[in-house]
């Protein structure tokens, strides 16, 4: 059962961690939050009509995506994120709403952990295969297309302007980034889960400064945090999701310490350099 | 309106204003072009030269009239595919020196979509880059960081990076901003040659000192959002 969780902890965070990588180098990072919530909503949907928790978030995730990704085709990125901020308000209160009309009964159950801070015991088999399956899928898609999306991650309008797809690659990002959510959301919880998508990556930015290297350390701090957290929630006996949040946003900020630290010793090498010149 | 054989390009009655911004860029926009041409397009700071060409591209969409693009309407889906046959330069181009994409790979990455599973061959690929890169003297240039670049050295790569899809029609905005006297002369006969060779056409944005004036087969001038005057050298 643990190694079932340290698997899936593995895939969620590092598959989430690249998908984060992509949607910051995409443009999409809000956009992709306010899916995490339509599978939120979705997952606690699922609490009162009483089916299954996955399933249904994939469906709302699934529909979102599409129809945000369609819309955002013809519509500014402003008007874009002012969509998705309202969207991510309004899913939060669809979950809120659904827990407080799930009856006693579904609040003693799995399920509820899932939609609120997500749970070890949540993650079977079947759906650990689901996960490895979608992270095989997008590493598939990312091979295939990598001229594509190499173009597009250096300067988006010259690869619009050569005839990359670039509408269609930001769909298919969103829609892979939807089905991820729905899985990982089991081990997180619903209300975190977009922590896996944006920590890793922010901490990648603030390390290093090459795409390249941000790519690589992106799902391997995703990997890192989720890891710890789950361990640290074993040992512990704290809810995983928040254990994995707290981990992501600690190494976060210890990056970002780490970035100023570095920024003010260069300048003050740069400032004594010039003086040094000067004279 | 129908699209007619044999021109690359089609304006009629194209007016572009961009979202949020009550005054339209460009208006009352006609003009046709057709193959085996080189076009200078010229004008001050703000005329709508960008504007112009990224409308071309169907980048930006017409709030009036419409543009044809080798015969296909630029509101259409299908101008996606249509793009393939297009080469753009950007006005700004600059990268930042972490920009790890070496010359070399940024110029292959021109030709993203002719590599699908059953497109060009890494040897064809290579050759290709070579070529290009002798055509505009910057061989040794192709290993180096993108970033790490001068200015001039940067727009050098973008034209090569252009050359290589070996377009029908290719887009040049101020391509010679950054670069010296001296190349400016070779590049403009490289473009000038690549036009009349493949019988391709190109709108090259220029101040009207440049080289390439000499070598344009029509000067258009843009002046607030207007052609002003169009010259058939
Ligand atoms: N992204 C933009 N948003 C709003 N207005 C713009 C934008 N880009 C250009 N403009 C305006 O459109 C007009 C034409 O600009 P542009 O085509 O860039 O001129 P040029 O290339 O000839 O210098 C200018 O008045 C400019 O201020
Ligand atoms: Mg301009």
């Amino acid at each position: 059962m643990l190694e079932v969780a340290a698997i899936a902890s593995l895939l969620s965070g590092g598959l989430c961690g690249l998908l984060g990588y992509y949607a910051q180098r995409f443009n999409i990072a809000t956009l992709s939050f306010s899916v995490a919530h339509a599978a939120l909503a979705g997952a606690s949907l699922a609490l009162v009509i009483k089916s299954d928790v996955t399933y249904s978030a994939l469906v709302f995730a699934i529909l979102f995506a599409l129809g945000m990704g369609i819309i955002s085709t013809r519509i500014s990125p402003h008007e874009r994120e002012l969509i998705s901020m309202g969207f991510f308000s309004l899913f939060n209160a669809i979950a809120i709403f659904m827990v407080y009309m799930s009856t006693s009964y579904v609040l003693s159950t799995v399920s509820i952990s899932v939609v609120l801070w997500g749970s070890v015991l949540a993650i079977t088999k079947s759906k650990l295969i689901l996960l490895a399956g979608i992270t095989a899928i997008f590493m598939l898609y990312l091979f295939i297309f990598k001229p594509q999306i190499d173009s597009i991650l250096f300067d988006r309008k010259l690869a619009k302007a050569e005839g990359v797809d670039v509408d269609l690659h930001t769909i298919v990002l969103l829609l892979f980034i939807g089905i991820a959510i729905a899985f990982a959301l089991r081990l997180t919880g619903g209300f975190l889960v977009f922590t896996l998508l944006y920590n890793p990556v922010a901490s990648a930015m603030q390390l290093v400064r090459k795409a390249q290297w941000q790519q690589v350390l992106a799902p391997t701090i995703g990997m890192l945090a989720a890891l710890l957290g789950l361990t640290f929630s074993y040992i512990l006996d704290w809810p995983v999701g928040a254990t994995i949040a707290i981990i992501s946003s600690t190494i976060l900020m210890v990056a970002y310490i780490t970035r100023t630290i570095i920024n003010m010793k260069l300048s003050r090498e740069a400032r004594r350099a010039q003086i040094s010149r000067g004279r | 309106m129908e699209a007619i054989q044999g021109e690359a390009i089609r304006l009629s009655d194209v007016w572009v204003a961009y979202s949020g911004s009550g005054r339209p860029a460009i208006r009352e926009i006609n003009l046709k072009i057709d193959y085996n041409s080189l076009i200078l397009i010229t004008g001050p700071n703000g005329a709508g030269k960008t504007t112009l060409i990224e409308t071309c591209l169907g980048l930006l969409k017409p709030i009036r009239g419409e543009v044809f693009l080798l015969g296909v309407n630029t509101k259409s889906r299908k101008i996606i595919k249509v793009r393939r046959k297009c080469s753009y330069v950007p006005q700004d181009f600059m990268k930042p020196p972490y920009e790890s994409y070496t010359a070399k790979h940024v110029i292959k990455l021109g030709l993203a979509t002719d590599m699908c599973l059953f497109g060009l061959s890494d040897l064809e690929i290579k050759r290709r880059i070579l070529n290009v890169a002798k055509m505009l003297q910057i061989e040794d240039l192709l290993d180096r960081p993108i970033g790490t670049l001068s200015g001039g050295q940067q727009q050098k790569v973008y034209i090569a990076r252009a050359l290589v899809r070996e377009p029908k029609v290719l887009f040049l905005d101020e391509p010679f901003s950054s670069i010296d006297e001296e190349s400016r002369y070779v590049i403009a006969k490289v473009i000038h040659e690549y036009v009349h060779q493949k019988k391709a056409c190109a709108l090259v944005v220029s101040h009207d000192v440049d080289p390439i004036i000499d070598l344009s087969d029509i000067i258009v001038h843009m002046d607030n959002g207007k052609i002003t005057n169009v010259e058939v050298n």
